[in-house]
């Protein structure tokens, strides 16, 4: 009797973990989704992979940006357009006032920014910083650009935290892409249909 | 039977455990608590009319803001302030200027309840140092707008298209405390057991759709009780501001009507303008010198007319400096000359200050 009603609480311990999911995750799913079929096509393929930044490559970007990684990882996608890989990006989030910002930054092989943009924001203030106008800013930018607000980016008054924030975690990115892009635009559309 | 159960519950197993172990992916959010502040030193010098200077150091203000967000739409936010060291016989305060849960349930729509900030001009909300000219606030901003607003309310706000926009409904003003020396500063009830009988009334949009550039305006409206008599009160205003490619421009213009007593229309404006010279040394400190005009009248329209309405009128410029080490650090030097409009008594003034926000 005691081991039946045992499996009764563990299932429904499972089926609410699984069903009490955290929305949230599904939500950045499809807004990365539709980030990356507005810039290339409804067609694309992708996959993404967590990819666990090397220590001393980590320590070397966060010094040069005077900010931290969010985490020990990034989230890297691989976009086949007509199975040919056409950009590559990669996922991250930097801490507004007390949130994390979710972004997503596509690359092209060279180095060079195709799209910057706010996958999620969850602070009360400074949303501003969503707006397409803003995030266009970043587009053709690479690791040895002018990341500098006020200078170089515009700022939104309002927002002043997110904006650098957000600034500074792109320019982040692509220092970090510059050293890892070599390794990832050797894969093909087998290695993506293979996973 | 038995076995088809076993079955049932790997079955479920199987499909659950998956379902949890995704879950995890893209899942960036945890629960935190953050502590924040501002705070800034002055140095205040004037002379009024060539009189002998009066020199004054005080820690204008020290302010910590604590936060905690138990969940990615569930927060809670609260803003603390001691000015002048401390408080004793009067001197000194210590406020609650802001304590709210935060429901934020997506880019358009969000809720705050508890003490909150009236959201007027450009600076009511966002006053740390490093973000305005000046070492003192404004004046426009202590006689139009009086800064720093807050009180007991709830407010529901968002960001569509481009446009932000927030309603308030609050605690109300005190009318008793209305004076053609200081407009409605006077009238705040900074949720101290605060008069809920009629309510305040705030609404604001701003356009912040372009990089750099913000413009918007605000109204406010509340029969603001007194003890024999209610004076209703509308206070519109607008304000734009454009900070990039190292210029500093803005411009906040104000207007109180009264429905009752002496005090008809209080009114004001002023801009600043600014460049930061630093780019042009290719240095990543900002240095900024700017201007500022301003012209402010809290008795600008009274039932006596005449001279009481110049009496409190004065126009006032100054130039400074802002320097900003990093961005979160800011010494400021500034001077400038105020003169009011009956008798033409000319106050000038050279202030130092030191302020910081993190």
């Amino acid at each position: 009797m005691k081991f039946v009603l045992l499996k009764i609480i563990i299932v429904i311990v499972l089926l609410l973990s699984a069903f009490s999911e955290n929305i949230f995750p599904q939500e950045i799913k499809e807004e990365v989704r539709e980030i990356i079929t507005n810039t290339f096509n409804k067609d694309v393929q992708y996959d993404y992979e967590k990819y666990i930044i090397p220590d001393s490559l980590k320590t070397k970007v966060e010094n040069t940006t005077q900010q931290k990684f969010f985490s020990e990882s990034v989230y890297i996608l691989k976009i086949f357009d007509e199975e040919i890989l056409s950009g590559v990006a990669l996922l991250d989030n930097v801490y507004g006032k007390d949130m994390p910002i979710t972004f997503l930054v596509i690359f092209e092989d060279s180095g060079k920014i195709i799209l910057a943009d706010i996958v999620k924001y969850r602070e009360p203030y400074g949303a501003a910083v969503q707006n397409k106008n803003w995030t266009a800013q970043f587009k053709k930018k690479e690791s040895n650009s002018g990341f500098s607000v006020g200078d170089d980016i515009d700022g939104i008054t309002g927002a002043t935290i997110s904006v650098k924030s957000v600034t500074k975690g792109i320019y982040k990115l692509s220092l970090l892409y510059k050293e890892i892009k070599e390794s990832l635009w050797n894969s093909s559309y087998t290695d993506l249909i293979n996973r | 039977m038995k076995r088809l159960k076993s079955l049932l519950f790997i079955m479920i197993t199987a499909v659950s455990i998956p379902g949890s172990a995704f879950a995890q992916d893209f899942d960036f959010f945890e629960p935190t608590t953050t502590v924040g502040g501002y705070g800034e030193l002055h140095y205040n010098t004037s002379s009024k009319d060539g009189d002998l200077w009066k020199k004054q150091l005080d820690f204008h203000r020290f302010v910590v803001f604590l936060g905690h967000s138990w969940s990615e739409q569930w927060s809670f936010r609260a803003e603390i302030e001691l000015e002048h060291n401390f408080v004793k016989d009067g001197q000194g305060e210590l406020e609650l200027e802001q304590a709210f849960v935060n429901y934020h349930h997506a880019s358009y729509l969000g809720l705050q309840a508890g003490v909150i900030l009236v959201s007027a001009g450009l600076i009511n909300e966002y006053h740390e140092p490093p973000r305005f000219f000046g070492v003192e606030r404004p004046d426009y901003n202590k006689l139009i707008i009086p800064t720093t607003w807050f009180g007991n309310g709830a407010a529901v706000y968002g960001l569509v298209e481009g446009f932000e926009y927030k309603l308030t409904i609050m605690e109300g003003l005190k009318a008793d405390g209305f004076s053609a020396k200081s407009g409605i500063r006077g009238g705040r009830q900074k949720g101290f057991k605060a008069d809920a009988e009629n309510l305040l009334f705030n609404g604001r949009v701003d356009f912040v759709g372009l990089p750099g550039l913000r413009v918007g305006g605000s109204i406010i409206h509340n029969n603001a009780k007194g003890d024999s008599i209610t004076n209703e009160i509308n206070l519109a205003e607008f304000h734009a501001q454009y900070q990039a490619n190292n210029i500093y421009a803005l411009l906040e213009a104000g207007n109180i009507s009264y429905g009752s007593r002496e005090i008809e229309t209080s009114r004001g404006y002023y801009f600043d303008l600014g460049y930061n010279i630093g780019s042009l040394f290719n240095i990543d400190s900002k240095i900024v010198p700017f201007i500022r005009y301003s012209d402010i009248n809290t008795a600008a329209k009274t039932k006596t007319g005449g001279d009481s309405e110049k009496k409190y009128h004065y126009t006032q410029w100054m130039v400074g400096i802002n320097f900003l080490p990093i961005d979160q650090v800011v010494f400021k030097i500034d001077y400038g000359e105020k003169q009011v409009e009956l008798g033409s008594a000319t106050t000038e003034m050279f202030n130092l200050g030191v302020g910081y926000m993190f």
